[in-house]
């Protein structure tokens, strides 16, 4: 199996306003590539963290961080944004749309930034992730005229088209009933027998963690 | 391009409020940046033009504020004996104008002759586009033809060697002009206690006078010429002695002040308003920029949840960089396109009331001046842009893209 994440970190400071509270202290991730990783935890302890600086949106910590065999703290901020883009895919809750576009356009969106690479997607790619999950007939509404669960599948979808080979899911499930549910866990990891993607998810709901491969369990720091 | 284009039509301007209130305070900072500027730099050229008289034992004749003017009081021949005076005992440069008379030309305008001596001619050292200089020694005679300069929006009409047969209004009777120059475009004159205010010559007619012209012209033009009289080479016993002169036969009070004193009372009360005006320039751009920032980070926390999720899926800092300052340099240049119309509107408008003093010549009605304000505005806008993107994002970068923000 190829080891595609090598983190170690060694402190992360969380700061608000006047309050500081360290986390993570002194933690280790290894992911191979097609694993399927749950991150569960109580309350800030630092999932969404951990989530974060995985993606590529937090450089502010102390430690190593090795992705796909280079070393992120070589990267420049374009590059970490490219990677984010062709790399990685984020599968959020259903609230993070903009609500200005149509599904359509928030789907595409990754898209506006793919550069050279938005030449090797055709529209088929485009009509197979919609068709998969099921939503055609929302594309051209906006995300206040769906609901819940359509909205869930809309990010969804944004967080595949680029067919990353990492998908990071933060309470993808949090605010869906038990049927939207079980359709976005079962797309995860359609993804990832498909095309071995590696699911990394951070979850409150321990029925979902327990499908996959390994469970992490985060403790608050002494 | 794409990436522009999108954040324009999907991002930014889905939240047009903000767009417009930009626009609007951009406008406002934009047109006062324009009008100092532009008072600013005519200040400056009224004070490069007035230079001429800033010399030792030159004096210029300013009616007392108390005086009123009563032609009754007047003695006969009152103006007559005062020129008389003036030739023999000083040396003065004479000049006065807004005459208008009716010429046909081209554009329609009305004419306004100017009267002048040798002395103010040779003080002024008008620029010819063509023709020679004036001749001032000649005789006035119903046959013989006068020499002039003309302004360049006549040039078309009357040109150089031309001559034109006019009612002259302070001969009260026809004379024979004959062109021997033509002014450069948008010659001016500035207003000896308001530097930045100016007349331009472009339709006018500048007709020599010597002492013989004087003696035959009417009141309006005698009177008129002592209003700024200019004795040069003089003490200032001389010219109190004028004064008295000029108080005895006309009843009219006339000061005398060296330009260093026109220089001190327009220090004291133009030079003062223009700094207030500076100020006020500078505490009103402070402000306009700061409601801009203040209005820029405004749409930064309302739009913070679409900026994030671009930044998840691909954007980076440095595009978005491009990208606000793409918008805001369209909007700056929006802004300076309305300027420019109103600037060009109001040159333009000259020409169609027919405002022959203020009528000037230029790319779309504009005069260096106006391009100069022009150029003024487009540093500041960059500056202010600056200002606002780089704090605009700072402020993005202060909250960290995170997962968080979109929860």
């Amino acid at each position: 199996m190829k080891k595609i994440i090598d983190l170690h970190i060694k402190e992360k400071v969380y700061k608000k306003k006047k309050t500081q509270l360290s986390i993570l202290n002194n933690f280790r991730l290894e992911v191979n590539a097609g694993e399927k990783i749950a991150i569960v935890g109580e309350s800030g302890v630092g999932k969404s963290s951990l989530l974060n600086i995985i993606g590529l949106l937090d450089k502010d910590y102390s430690g190593e961080y090795t992705l796909f065999g280079s070393l992120t703290d070589n990267l420049q901020a374009s590059e970490l944004a490219q990677w984010r883009n062709q790399k990685l895919g984020f599968v959020l809750q259903e609230s993070a749309l903009i609500n200005s576009l149509t599904i359509e356009d928030n789907i595409k969106l990754p898209l506006h930034y793919a550069g050279s690479r938005k030449k090797e997607f055709k529209l088929e790619d485009f009509e197979n992730v919609i068709n998969a999950i099921e939503i055609k007939p929302i594309l051209k509404k906006k995300p206040l005229d769906c609901s819940g669960g359509e909205k869930a599948r809309a990010v969804f979808a944004r967080g595949i088209i680029m067919k990353p080979q990492i998908i990071l899911s933060d309470e993808p499930t949090a605010s869906l009933d038990v049927d939207n549910r079980e359709r976005i866990v079962n797309l995860l990891f359609k993804m990832n027998k498909e095309f071995n993607t590696t699911i990394i998810t951070v979850t409150h709901d321990l029925e979902v963690a327990k499908l996959h491969d390994r469970v992490i369990h985060l403790e608050r720091s002494k | 391009m794409k990436n522009f284009k999108f954040f324009i039509t999907k991002i930014f301007l889905r939240k047009a409020i903000l767009s417009i209130a930009m626009l609007l305070l951009f406008f406002m900072a934009n047109y006062t940046i324009f009008t100092a500027a532009r008072s600013i730099l005519s200040t400056f050229q009224g004070y490069q033009e007035i230079k001429y008289m800033d010399q030792e034992g030159t004096y210029i004749a300013n009616l007392d504020p108390d005086s009123n003017i009563d032609i009754d009081a007047i003695v006969e021949n009152g103006t007559q004996i005062v020129y008389d005076y003036l030739n023999n005992n000083l040396k003065y440069a004479f000049y006065t104008d807004g005459f208008i008379v009716s010429l046909p030309n081209n554009d329609d305008m009305e004419i306004s002759l100017n009267y002048m001596n040798e002395e103010y001619y040779k003080l002024n050292q008008f620029e010819l586009s063509q023709g020679t200089d004036l001749d001032f020694d000649y005789q006035l005679d119903n046959n013989k033809e006068i020499p002039i300069l003309i302004g360049k929006g006549l040039s078309k009409t009357y040109p150089v060697g031309s001559t034109i047969k006019i009612e002259d209004p302070v001969l009260e009777q026809s004379i024979n002009l004959k062109v021997h120059g033509v002014l450069k475009k948008n010659a001016y004159h500035s207003n000896f206690y308001a530097l930045n205010s100016k007349n331009y010559y472009n339709f006018s007619v500048f007709l020599p006078v010597n002492e013989d012209f004087i003696k035959h012209a009417n009141i309006d033009l005698q009177l008129n010429g002592l209003m700024d009289v200019i004795i040069l080479q003089t003490t200032k016993e001389k010219v109190e002695d004028l004064s008295e002169i000029m108080k005895e036969n006309l009843g009219l009070k006339f000061n005398f002040f060296s330009q260093k004193e026109n220089y001190e009372y327009f220090n004291e009360y133009y030079l003062h308003s223009l700094k207030i005006i500076s100020i006020i320039t500078l505490i009103l751009l402070v402000i306009i920029t700061g409601l801009s920032i203040w209005s820029a980070l405004v749409s930064i926390r309302l739009m913070l949840k679409d900026f994030t999720i671009n930044l998840l899926v691909g954007l980076s800092y440095s595009k978005l960089r491009k990208i606000f300052y793409s918008y805001y340099g369209i909007l700056f240049f929006l802004n300076l396109i309305v300027v420019f119309f109103i600037t060009a509107y109001s040159r333009y408008g000259c020409w169609l009331r027919k405002d022959a003093t203020f009528v000037t010549y230029g790319v779309f009605g504009l005069i260096g001046m106006d391009w100069f304000a022009l150029l003024v505005v487009f540093i500041f806008d960059i500056i202010i842009g600056m200002i606002i993107v780089e704090n605009m994002l700072r402020k993005i970068k202060k909250v960290p893209i995170s997962l968080g923000v979109l929860q």
